[in-house]
């Protein structure tokens, strides 16, 4: 079955991939980057020193085996990476492994992230529905221009005004998001004390990326209502709404999977940023944490998860499309 | 005697030339002004051009220590949208402000645009093993999230305005190659390149005199559109704290909305600090993204329909 040699090709692809990513993050980080204690020991190793000379930063050197030649770091870096060790914290938890600290972190963003695209996906497919049934009318103009203003505004900022009207003058939705309290929560209230605080953050979601599926349904919605079977669906009586339910939405929403692979780096760019401003505890605040820090272990533990996760989700996406259009899937 | 008619000549030549030029300048305007996209995506690009670099004669020079006041002053009638944490006048800082947001918009769009139409031609063009290399590095550098690479690559360099510019033109290049290299594989098969081949023509004269000017207009609609990107990923960049900064470097549009933030602007319900800033980061963005699509749709009638 050549749905099962596909699947088999694209492994190979996301595996090559993935290791392409690990090696541009090695050259960026341990080439590109320069010596790492130098972050760690600023200015002439924190103590006086006559000779100049700084033992402290000797030993770190040998210790960190960074006096290896390049091809010798490189092997033990890949060998890291895969067997899932993505080295220590310098200064942001000094001596804690990457690992340890980005994986409760990693839940946070993934929740935030899968709640935010099905909101999205599901107010972009309504809109696009709207606006590619009613083409140039008042309604697809008004949906068109505004979900084009909400993309072209930076996540930050939309957070920022969300806040500020909904939560610093009209006091609705929460100003702080307290993790620490859920420690002391039953399930129930936790769970809903979580989803009260979801409301802004998918909201700001929402607005800055609704029109990824939005346009991406009207424009696929335009190629397929001039087909000659939606004239047969209409010839045959079906009310409108049957037309576009049985006929033209089957046929519109195979780009929408295209669509959303692209989407997934927007997804978690506009995390990164929507986390710092709502204080959510996941991968986008840690990486505001990291740079503020300098803690370049902990950056690139943090790019290598966040850009594997796309590529994975990428690949995901490709096979469903795969499994959604029979035209493919048959072939 | 003869010589007056051979400057005469030569001076008519080079009007007609030029005349030949204006008229197609003027025809593109004409085109450009009727769609409504791009017309009003160039009303928008003008209007702030015009606003951050007169910004002497519209504000005055460019606040210096000297000029400070009391910090974090409400809107009044001397400070319209009131002062800074440090005492400046935000109106001012504002209209200043997009000068960096622009020059690193059009600076990294033209690194990005050379970058990516190099790749794409010589991909597209050479085919083959070039190719393959080619267009699988663009894949690849295509798939990784913008925002944390780009943070990546400006801690690494350190951040200044080169870097930044830097910085985003690598994050921008790919798509652009991926446009420009499926544009070339389509111009390649076109019969005049094989007339050309026919009488003997160099692959690089090819490439120079046919290939580059049939994909010129795309490069053009490309170039605005990356501009309206690299706009939005300055202010991403500065409001991590990662903007050109410095005692002489003027504060972009996303440092205006960083200050606003670290300094507690909104839990305060300072409005007037980030609120601005923010949306003319917005209406700019909107209008280079709404000439490229015009500029696109001109290109490509095709698009038209949609």
């Amino acid at each position: 079955m050549n749905f099962r040699r596909y699947l088999l090709r694209k492994t190979v692809y996301v595996i090559i991939t993935i290791f392409f990513i690990a090696s541009l993050n090695f050259l960026l980080f341990q080439v590109i980057a320069g010596d790492p204690t130098y972050v760690l020991l600023p200015r002439g190793c924190g103590t006086s020193n006559v000779t100049g000379e700084c033992p402290l930063r000797a030993a770190l050197i040998h210790e960190w085996a960074l006096d290896q030649p390049l091809i010798v770091r490189f092997a033990t870096y890949l060998r890291n990476v895969f067997s899932g060790n993505l080295g220590t914290s310098i200064t942001y938890q000094t001596g804690v492994p990457v690992a340890t600290i980005i994986a409760p972190r990693l839940w946070t963003t993934l929740i935030l992230v899968g709640v935010a695209t099905a909101t999205t996906m599901w107010l972009g497919i309504i809109l696009g529905r709207i606006s590619g049934w009613r083409r140039g009318r008042p309604a697809d103009v008004i949906i068109t221009l505004s979900t084009l203003f909400g993309y072209s505004m930076p996540s930050f900022w939309v957070s920022l005004l969300l806040i500020f009207s909904l939560s610093v003058t009209i006091r609705i939705f929460p100003v702080y998001w307290d993790f620490g309290a859920y420690a002391r929560m039953d399930l129930l209230s936790t769970v809903l004390d979580y989803m009260w605080h979801l409301i802004l953050p998918v909201a700001t979601f929402v607005i800055t990326n609704v029109a990824w599926f939005s346009l991406t349904l009207r424009n696929s919605l335009t190629d397929v209502l001039p087909e000659d079977y939606m004239i047969t669906a209409r010839a045959k009586g079906l009310s409108q709404s049957q037309q576009l339910r049985w006929h033209a939405l089957p046929n519109a929403r195979l780009p929408l999977v295209t669509a959303s692979a692209l989407y997934f780096g927007w997804v978690v760019s506009g995390a990164i940023v929507i986390e710092i401003v709502f204080t959510i505890q996941g991968l986008g605040q840690l990486t505001w944490e990291a740079t503020t820090a300098f803690d370049f272990p902990l950056l690139s533990g943090i790019f290598l998860i966040a850009t594997i996760g796309v590529v994975v989700a990428n690949a995901v996406a490709d096979i469903l499309y795969m499994f959604l259009d029979p035209r493919v899937r048959e072939a | 005697m003869a010589d007056t008619t051979v400057v005469g000549r030569r001076y008519s030549l080079l009007r007609e030339r030029l005349s030949h030029d204006i008229e197609r300048f003027r025809r593109f305007a004409a085109v450009l002004i009727k769609n409504r996209l791009a017309f009003a995506g160039i009303a928008i690009i003008v209007l702030f051009s015009v606003i951050s670099f007169g910004a002497p004669l519209l504000v005055g020079p460019y606040p210096t220590q000297l000029q400070r006041t009391d910090d974090n002053l409400p809107p009044s009638s001397a400070h319209w949208l009131g002062t800074d944490w440090e005492g400046f006048d935000l109106l001012t800082l504002l209209v200043y402000g997009g000068q960096i947001s622009l020059i690193i918009g059009f600076s990294a769009s033209i690194v990005a645009m050379v970058l990516g139409t190099a790749v794409g031609v010589f991909g597209g063009f050479y085919g083959g093993i070039t190719d393959l290399i080619l267009a699988r590095m663009t894949d690849f550098f295509l798939v990784i999230p913008w925002l944390p690479f780009v943070l990546v690559l400006v801690i690494i360099l350190t951040p200044s305005l080169p870097t930044i510019i830097l910085a985003i033109a690598i994050v921008s290049w790919p798509s652009t190659a991926r446009v420009i290299r499926s544009q070339v594989l389509t111009v390649k098969e076109r019969q005049f390149i094989e007339r050309s081949r026919a009488i003997g023509a160099r692959q690089g004269f090819i490439v120079r005199k046919h290939i580059i000017p049939n994909v010129m207009p795309l490069v053009w609609a490309e170039a605005v559109l990356t501009v309206s990107n690299s706009v939005f990923t300055e202010a991403f960049l500065s409001f991590f704290g990662l903007g050109a900064s410095g005692p002489d470097v003027i504060k972009s549009w996303g440092v205006l909305v960083n200050e606003s933030y670290v300094h507690l602007a909104l839990v305060q319900g300072h409005w007037w600090y980030f609120g601005p800033p923010g949306f003319f980061i917005t209406v700019v963005v909107l209008g280079f993204a709404m000439l490229g699509y015009g500029l696109e749709e001109i290109m490509n009638p095709a698009l038209k329909r949609r």
